[in-house]
């Protein structure tokens, strides 16, 4: 996919890109947003709506018109039994997939408890030994790092982890990533041109343009996962002064970063750092006219690629049910389901991701970087908090 | 007359050895059932160690959000006085047309999540929002900045000021007009008769809704974080966040003691309680023309309060209605699930608060003062504390019940119970204890005059309570997430998926519904108490 500005960069990802033709525009199934823009998104190919389970196994997906590669639900051992799935990932997400799963076969009921990842691990440890929780789904690996960490977890099977390459999983097999993220820099299209986005997230506090343009969401936990990998890869005294700078750069804080990828397509300010789907989520209600785009960093902190997955708690009471649920979770249908429903990348390399976004491939986040180390939150926090940015 | 008994109390039954006893049980066991989560409180908040406990908290930046915090609950409660107290009065003893309607209408914003409050006049007024857009053709550039402290009074105001107009409310609904009638006969004017007659008489009531306010103030995290205003809760939210519970919780005993602080200064602003005899009121005041900016007034607070946020979410409903996915769907069970929990922790957290309301407000000393104020300590606690306080109880000790809807009731009467305490015991200090011993002289014995006489009279303050908790219940969200039984959705654990997922139309719905049958139950709670007071 090649830029549309001609850059031989990857980096930067332009409207041309219409993730290979498969689906038009992103949206049919598009996270709201504010505003009062018309809504412009249409289904790409049209007649997504309607098509249902009888669709499995086809190769079509469920959830929208497109051939499907992967391993379908129904090439997967049967589901049956009660399972209780602690889900950090919100039901207008996933309550549809896990609804769809939990259809297909007669006997299988799904107990879900939705809240945010931080509570249900919380509740998790403080349930113990009486948890009810089978299956914890994540937004982040993070929290089921933790959950590794406090040897709450058991280890998947073998022909579960290998669906996804071995950097989109925890090492000891505890957990799998089941659809990924990218941190990105939004950036408002009236004021900076794709070029004006440094390449490198460490030289962010030496760009005056950004001066008093610039919003970050320190509470955030992708945000500070990222600073996590900053310390990693370019030391605690590199990243202190990092955040100094971006202080004295006058940035803006705000609460989430739906709020700082909204407060950019507005211009209330011109760019910001934020993980890639929320730009996503607001070009796909904004439409084309929004004047939004996203720059990638290079190799660096700024380019951390993330993942949303899933593992088997100690307390689950049938290991293989759980297991094979979250092996549903890597099936054709659901990949595609993510790519579709919250703009994520599919982490199985069969699928594509759908959205103005470049291929999994053509990212570059940073090398030699195992996600299971950014589970170590405490001392970024310590970090943050002597800069006073917490 | 207004007199003082207390005094009498006191030398009648010389402190608390004339303490009736299966009251004080009852307070016992009701102040007991609060302190329970709060042990888990200290045991998690011990763990850690000292030096990090100091070092965490004489940090420069905690020591900011502290102070961003104290300024944050002092401006908006004192702005909730400034607004529910004359709204309480012009429905109460004013003759503004449709009183009950207004009386409805300014209670409900008590109703909506803050946050999504919070998020709507962001969208409204912030600083590229609908509003400004729609200025800026006739060359406004730039409206007042809605970020900071300014906005977040401003929507901390809107949706806590029912706590004081509802509590005020009940005291002067019970207040005896006839000293009105006198002071007026003795040439006071009428600002004069109010701020001599009825402040006084009033002040404990206001006191206990300022308190509500300011607590929930305190608290809260979602409203100061959209508002971009630094605040305490934001240390312990990261804390959460990043695993650190133990850190959490010894932040949030922090908010206890802060609590209790603020408790103690709510006690001197109490000053001296009156008691009166109750329930005769007769005249109403005449407003003239003075109706017209009175009715303004009104639909101004309730305007602000509930069209901007509806106007907003509604605005988004028909742009993301036609491609949302079927999680989505609304459904009536919800609405259903919000009332029945709701009115179940309202009757609840009344019959539990009366026996602490009616001990504390009939006798001095220390055991009746500690079971009123223990009461509060579980609304002083962020609701995710006190939610995984109850997990941890709930999992160990009463797995039958964990996850279930009568653990998550009870989360709610022990987040909730001041409510129906500050309003209950504002009321039975409004009745003069020489009626009930009038009617135990006529033959009736305590527990009759306690309810043929006693009860009657305190019907405003009971039925204000219940209104309170009802209310806040069908709100709460944070102890809902994690104490509900699988699969229980209520309007506000509705609205919240919806909001939290980006999908800000599809909170539309629900929010209406919220708003629609609050103001039904708020109406059948009016009529309930329009029984029972003469």
């Amino acid at each position: 996919m090649n830029d549309q500005h001609g850059t031989p960069t990857r980096r930067r990802f332009l409207q041309a890109a219409t993730a290979a033709g498969i689906i038009g525009v992103a949206g049919c199934n598009t996270p709201g947003d504010g505003g009062n823009e018309t809504d412009t998104e249409t289904n790409g190919n049209g007649g997504s709506e309607g098509s249902g389970p009888e669709q499995i196994g086809s190769g079509q997906s469920p959830f929208g018109s497109r051939e499907l590669s992967g391993v379908p639900m129904s090439e997967m051992p049967d589901l049956e039994g009660e399972l209780t799935l602690y889900s950090g990932r919100g039901e207008a997400l996933v309550g549809e997939l896990v609804g769809f799963i939990e259809d297909l076969y007669p006997n299988f009921t799904v107990r879900p408890q939705y809240n945010s990842a931080a509570e249900l691990v919380n509740q998790i440890d403080i349930e113990g030994d009486n948890s009810p929780a089978d299956v914890f789904y994540s937004v982040n690996a993070g929290a089921l790092g933790a959950l590794a960490d406090m040897d709450r977890t058991q280890s998947l099977p073998q022909e579960v982890l290998d669906f996804v390459p071995q950097n989109f999983r925890a090492p000891d097999g505890s957990w799998i990533g089941t659809s990924g993220r990218a941190r990105s820099v939004p950036y408002n299209t009236d004021t900076f041109s794709a070029s004006d986005i440094p390449d490198s997230i460490m030289a962010f506090p030496e760009t005056a343009a950004f001066e008093g343009e610039l919003g970050w969401a320190p509470t955030y936990s992708s945000f500070q996962a990222f600073i996590t990998a900053m310390r990693i890869l370019e030391g605690e005294d590199a990243t202190r002064e990092w955040l100094s700078g971006m202080q004295e750069l006058g940035v803006s804080q705000y609460g989430d970063e739906f709020q700082i990828a909204r407060a950019v397509a507005d211009g209330e300010i011109s760019a910001g750092l934020t993980n890639h789907y929320y730009i996503q989520r607001v070009l796909a209600r904004r439409g084309e006219s929004a004047p939004l785009s996203t720059a990638f960093t290079q190799n660096d902190a700024g380019a951390v690629f993330n993942v949303a997955g899933a593992c088997v708690l100690d307390t689950a009471e049938d290991s293989t049910l759980a297991a094979n649920f979250v092996r549903h979770l890597l099936s054709a249908e659901a990949q595609d389901y993510f790519a579709r429903t919250t703009f994520e990348y599919p982490l199985v390399p069969e699928i594509e991701p759908i959205g103005r976004l470049p291929t999994i491939d053509e990212l570059n986040p940073p090398e030699d970087l195992d996600l299971s180390q950014l589970s170590d939150l405490e001392t970024t926090i310590d970090l943050l908090r002597e800069t006073g940015v917490l | 007359m207004a007199t003082e008994h207390r005094t009498t109390a006191d030398d009648e039954g010389g402190e608390e050895s004339g303490l009736p006893l299966g009251v004080s049980v009852a307070a016992a066991a009701v102040a007991a059932a609060v302190l329970l989560p709060v042990l888990w409180l200290v045991k998690t908040g011990l763990d850690v160690g000292f030096d990090e406990a100091v070092a965490l908290l004489t940090r420069p930046t905690t020591l900011e959000v502290f102070l961003n915090s104290t300024i944050l609950v002092a401006l908006t409660t004192a702005a909730c006085v400034l607004i529910g107290v004359p709204l309480a009065y012009l429905t109460v003893r004013t003759d503004l047309p449709f009183r009950r309607f207004w009386t409805i209408v300014v209670s409900l914003p008590l109703v909506i999540p803050s946050y999504v409050g919070a998020f709507a006049f962001v969208s409204a007024f912030g600083p590229q929002g609908g509003f400004q857009r729609l200025l800026a053709p006739i060359g406004i550039e730039r409206i007042p900045e809605i970020y900071g402290l300014e906005g977040s009074v401003l929507i901390l105001t809107l949706y806590t000021y029912p706590y004081v107009y509802i509590t005020a409310r009940a005291a002067l609904k019970s207040m005896d007009t006839t000293l009105i009638d006198a002071a007026r006969t003795l040439e006071h004017d009428r600002w004069e008769t109010f701020k001599r007659v009825t402040i006084p008489q009033i002040r404990p009531a206001v006191a206990a809704g300022a308190l509500l306010s300011g607590l929930y103030v305190l608290a809260d995290f979602g409203t100061p974080s959209i508002m971009r205003y630094d605040v305490f809760t934001r240390v312990i939210f990261v804390e959460f966040g990043t695993f650190g519970r133990d850190t959490a919780t010894l932040l949030s005993l922090q908010l206890v003691a802060v609590t209790l602080f603020i408790l103690w200064l709510e006690s001197r602003v109490r000053g001296e309680e009156r008691t009166t005899a109750g329930g005769r009121s007769r005249t109403a005041v005449s407003l003239g023309l003075w109706r017209y900016p009175a009715m303004g007034f009104a639909a101004l607070v309730a305007g602000l309060a509930l069209v901007v946020p509806i106007a907003i979410l509604v605005s988004w409903l028909g742009t993301a209605s036609a491609t949302v996915n079927q999680s989505l769907a609304f459904e009536w069970g919800y609405a259903l699930n919000s009332v029945t929990v709701a009115a179940a922790a309202a009757a609840v957290a009344v019959v539990a608060g009366l026996p602490v309301a009616y001990l504390s407000a009939r006798h001095d000393g220390l055991l009746p003062t500690a079971f009123e104020r223990i009461s509060y300590v579980g609304y002083a606690v962020p609701g995710v504390v006190l939610g995984l306080a109850l997990v941890f109880f709930g999992s160990q000790y009463a797995t039958p019940i964990y996850q279930t809807l009568y653990l998550l009731v009870f989360a709610y009467v022990i987040r909730f119970l001041p409510q129906s305490v500050g309003s209950l015991r504002a009321s039975f200090l409004s009745v003069d204890p020489a009626l009930p011993e009038a009617a135990r002289t006529l033959g009736q014995t305590s527990a009759g005059a306690f309810r043929y006489v006693t009860l009657p009279l305190v019907a405003p303050g009971l039925f204000g309570g219940a209104a309170l908790v009802f209310l806040t219940t069908m709100k709460e969200l944070p102890a809902t997430l994690l104490l509900r039984p699988s699969g229980f959705t209520t309007l506000v654990t509705h609205i919240w998926t919806a909001y939290e997922s980006g999908y800000f139309g599809q909170a539309a719905i629900p929010a209406l519904v919220l708003l629609f049958v609050s103001g039904l139950s708020m109406l059948v709670i009016l009529r309930q108490e329009g029984y029972d007071v003469k």
